[in-house]
């Protein structure tokens, strides 16, 4: 990425992993209570929530990273290396939607404001919003979009699922959907029907496949565990 | 056995149809592989955004284009309104001006950077009441005035008559109720990519109404209709509100027709909220009494319809039901907002809400089954079957409360049914035709301009020619979505599959006869002597003839078999549609909270081309009643005539943990040909979760959506 001049950077520069994932009372996680308490501040907090996996407490840095204009950026989409332009505002929806060379519909821009689940991707395996996600801070990371989880002529068992109990109607939520089902499903192989809703409770259909969605999950499940289909 | 005429086989012979059939577009959506028009991508495309102002009524002061055309990534930028115009409403004609670039952030920037400025109008008139209140100034004035806001006043029926009726009657109930406005909330916004290139021009549209929309881009670009070309093969949702090109594809077209570059104009979430329409708001008295046996002897209805400047919906009271005697008079009162567009059942679900709920509060108050006091009002037959299934299957018999509401246990938890009744009309309507290929390789293409909503067309108009042929679903390639194709009817009125479906069954009729003919000739087995089946073409017993289908086709050479079909009224159903539905709901009455257990379904609808697909329409309407009884409302700020919650987070919509369990009854007693299931099934589900609610615990919410604060009050209320 191109570095303005004069700006020591932190050790890492990685996404945020968020609160849930990274507990300041871990000593894993190299902080530890007393100095996320004492007085190093939200962005030393930030800075070291970024790497979770330290061996050793970070010394807490107040430092302001600043990119302006476009940013050149090595995405890992799909298992394939792309390589676009942005600008470090640019979400990750639009980079797929908008700024590749050969971009990635599927991924579905609705509401652009994290309310739907309609542009729900998975960065390392784990369901995000991509309208919420920011494209610069994303190298190093593997991200799958629906494209990535199967073709037309081979589906995932849940995109097959998906087909098999007409789980789609219009199909605008259905990328949304099928990434947050093997998201889900990944997570917890044996999800039961009250977790299947929870897990997918970030994603809004309006043609009304909600019944037909939580069927698909629970037949793509039982296909994932080699059991017969009820 | 030669067969004269297309006609429907015999349901328990079908092999394709009327069966449960995994759409043939499923693979495609699955997989993030169909194209959207927002996801349709052209060499030196443009992105294209409206610029909207916020406010309810304003006058233009200015607007200075310069920096926004001085914005990277800007390539062009347009008024829309000119200093001293008004913007006199909040909706379309909030738009003032339009910005195109190299990149959708870039025309939000260059949206940003525009100046504009605006002297506000004294009021905003965003509410009823501020439209009704004396002294309050007409929203449209000039030569298309609306005197006093309101218009439409239409009055049937003796008043004074009717009202003496009522008071004589022995049980009797005077009521208003009321519904807010709700959004379609299509998940693809509306919007179009235009590709002209002066010469000609190809329009992708989320629309519902390809072939039929032609005429419209070509005028907008100044070119004849042969030039234009509207391609819709798959669309994020409609709902009645995707019918002609809006402002948005006017300005798109302005903008092509200067730029000559593909343009991409979608709205932006808030616009959608702001712009695409909206279903009207009701504020409805009636006044019903009943005999001794239930019988609804008069009703009155005065109707207040809410459609913004538009007129909105409400078809007249007692609606299904029948009274011996009714009076109604009803209006559009007219606030500074949106024009309300078709949605769903246009007025239908308002109606529903208002006459359910009477008939409800009728049968508590003289001890009458909420069963039978239905059947006693409605003289059809069918209802009264779909009534005992879905009652039936939603637990009726062994339901303690069945002639009045219960009460809550002592944990304040309560637990009822309710149940609505729904009417349509059947059938379809000229216009639609269609195009079938048979070819030498033993492919066979089934062709129509038609729009695929989500309802599943794409899979009949292959499924409808594979039967007819005796192939499997996947043997016929669907060509849809596409003005160069034999029209479609615009999807409107539940009419799509009544005069879609029999077109295309005509036009395979046809090349099956034309496939015949051409066999023919190198046998001596005479047209209509073939029989077409498990994917073989057979000769009678004897004739020695039976070869697969594409072994028979290769007979043809090189030239392949073509005919066309058209709309046969013949091969549609006609007449009433009917439904019936019953909802399961719990409610915390210390909380007010709503639970919907469980929701039931039964409607006619003639002969079933996809089993699987019907029961996902009606799963739609079931989910989209519970969103709009439980959860949907358009909120305004009174006087700054702002809309709140124009957007996903606090327009609340239906979500995964509130789906019930739902059971969709098939009705294959109805023996008619084919129809549409689009809108009955929409149109009693929120009526019946209000009743269920009542039946429950006595609490009467009569104001929709039945939010907690309401359930309170109405439990505050009871007596």
């Amino acid at each position: 990425m191109t570095r303005p001049p004069g700006d020591a950077l932190p050790e890492r520069d990685g996404p945020h992993e968020g609160p849930t994932d990274a507990s300041p009372t871990t000593a894993s996680s190299g902080i530890t209570r007393r100095l996320f308490l004492g007085g190093a501040g939200a962005a030393a907090a930030s800075t070291t929530l970024s790497q979770p996996s330290a061996a050793q407490p970070v010394k807490a840095r107040l430092k302001v990273r600043t990119l302006s204009g476009t940013a050149r950026v090595k995405l890992r989409i799909n298992g394939s290396e792309r390589e676009l332009e942005v600008e470090p505002r640019t979400t990750l929806l639009s980079a797929l939607r908008h700024h590749l060379a050969r971009p990635l519909t599927g991924t579905k821009e609705v509401c652009d404001r994290g309310n739907c689940g309609a542009c729900t991707v998975m960065i390392d395996g784990k369901p995000q919003y991509s309208c919420l996600t920011l494209a610069v801070r994303l190298e190093g990371r593997e991200i799958t979009t629906v494209e990535g989880l199967g073709s037309p002529e081979d589906m995932s068992a849940v995109q097959q699922a998906f087909c098999d109990k007409d789980a789609l109607m219009c199909g605008f939520c259905t990328p949304g959907f099928v990434v947050a089902s093997e998201a889900c499903l990944s997570k917890y192989p044996d999800a039961d029907l009250e977790t299947i809703r929870e897990q997918l409770s970030g994603n809004i259909c309006r043609c009304g496949t909600q019944p037909h969605i939580l069927k698909a999950v629970e037949a793509a499940r039982d296909t994932r565990r080699g059991e017969e289909s009820r | 056995m030669s067969v004269r005429k297309p006609e429907w086989k015999d349901r328990d012979k079908m092999t394709v149809l009327n069966r449960p059939q995994p759409r043939v577009d499923g693979p495609l959506k699955a997989t993030g592989r169909a194209v959207y028009t927002h996801d349709v991508r052209l060499p030196r495309m443009v992105y294209a955004r409206l610029v909207l102002h916020s406010y309810s009524r304003a006058v233009v002061e200015s607007v200075d284009l310069q920096p926004a055309l001085d914005t990277t990534g800007v390539v062009a930028a347009g008024r829309l309104k000119e200093a001293g115009e008004a913007l006199i409403y909040l909706g379309d004609d909030s738009a003032y001006a339009w910005v195109a670039a190299t990149s959708p952030e870039a025309a939000r920037d260059g949206a940003r950077a525009l100046r504009a400025k605006f002297a506000d109008k004294a009021q905003s008139l965003v509410t009823r009441e501020a439209s009704l209140s004396s002294g309050a100034p007409e929203i449209i004035e000039g030569s298309r005035r609306i005197e006093g806001n309101v218009s439409g006043e239409r009055s049937r029926g003796e008043l004074d008559e009717v009202r003496e009726a009522i008071a004589a009657a022995p049980t009797q109930i005077t009521a208003t109720y009321e519904l807010p406005i709700q959004h379609h909330l299509c998940l693809e916004t509306h919007g179009h990519v235009v590709d002209y290139d002066g010469n000609q021009a190809t329009i992708y549209a989320s629309t519902q109404m390809v072939s039929d929309s032609v005429g419209e881009y070509a005028s907008l670009l100044g070119l004849s209709a042969d030039r234009v070309r509207v391609v819709c093969e798959v669309m994020g949702g409609g709902f009645g509100s995707k019918f002609g090109a809006g402002l948005e594809g006017r300005v798109a077209c302005e903008i092509a027709k200067e730029l000559k570059r593909p343009v991409h104009l979608m709205l932006d979430r808030h616009q959608e909220f702001q712009m695409a329409g909206n279903r009207s708001g009701t504020v409805a008295t009636l006044s019903g009494g009943v005999d001794a046996s239930g019988r609804l002897l008069a009703m009155t209805a005065e109707v207040d319809r809410l459609g913004g400047v538009g007129g909105g919906s409400f078809p007249s009271p007692p609606y299904i039901y029948s009274a011996e005697q009714s009076a109604t008079t009803m209006r559009s009162v007219h606030t500074a907002m949106d024009g309300n567009r078709a949605m769903r059942a246009p007025g239908h679900p308002q109606a529903s809400f208002a006459m359910e709920s009477m008939m409800e509060e009728l049968a508590a108050a003289g001890g009458f089954d909420s069963v039978e006091i239905r059947k006693r009002n409605l003289e059809d037959k069918v209802w009264h079957r779909h009534l005992d299934r879905v009652a039936a299957a939603i637990g009726w018999e062994s339901h303690p409360n069945r002639t009045g509401p219960g009460r809550e246990a002592t944990d304040g938890w309560a637990e009822g049914i309710g149940f609505g009744c729904a009417t349509w009309r059947a059938g379809g309507r000229p216009g639609a035709g269609a195009e079938v290929r048979i070819l030498p390789d033993g492919s066979v293409i089934s062709a129509c301009g038609v729009q695929d909503l989500g309802t599943g067309a794409r899979t009949y108009v292959a499924g409808i020619v594979a039967e007819e042929l005796g192939l499997p679903l996947g043997a016929v390639t669907p060509r849809i979505g596409d003005s160069d194709l034999p029209p479609g009817v615009a999807s409107g009125g539940s009419v799509t599959t009544g005069s879609v479906a029999p077109a295309i069954l005509d036009a395979a009729y046809n090349a099956r006869v034309a496939f015949e003919e051409r066999l023919a000739e190198s046998t001596d087995i005479a047209v209509g002597d073939f029989t077409f089946e498990g994917s073989r073409v057979r000769g009678p017993e004897g004739s020695g003839f039976d070869l697969g289908f594409a072994e028979a086709a290769s007979l043809l050479g090189t030239r392949p078999v073509i005919a066309s079909g058209s709309f046969k009224s013949e091969l549609a159903a006609s007449g009433v549609l009917h439904g019936a539905q019953a909802a399961r709901v719990r409610v915390d009455t210390f909380t007010g909270r709503v639970e919907v257990v469980k929701m039931v379904a039964i409607h006619d609808q003639g002969l079933i081309l996809n089993r699987l697909a019907l029961t996902s329409q009606i799963n739609g309407g079931l989910t989209k009643a519970l969103s709009y009884g439980l959860l949907e409302q358009r909120v305004v700020d009174e006087d700054n005539g702002w809309f709140l919650n124009a957007n996903m987070e606090s327009y609340k919509a239906v979500g995964m943990q509130e789906i019930p369990e739902i059971e969709v009854i098939l009705d294959d007693e109805d023996d008619r040909p084919v129809t549409g299931m689009a809108e009955a099934p929409v149109i009693p589900g929120h009526s019946a979760i209000a009743n269920a609610i009542f039946n429950a615990c006595g609490a009467r919410v009569r104001t929709m959506p039945f939010t907690p604060d309401r359930v309170l009050e109405a439990l505050a209320a009871r007596g």
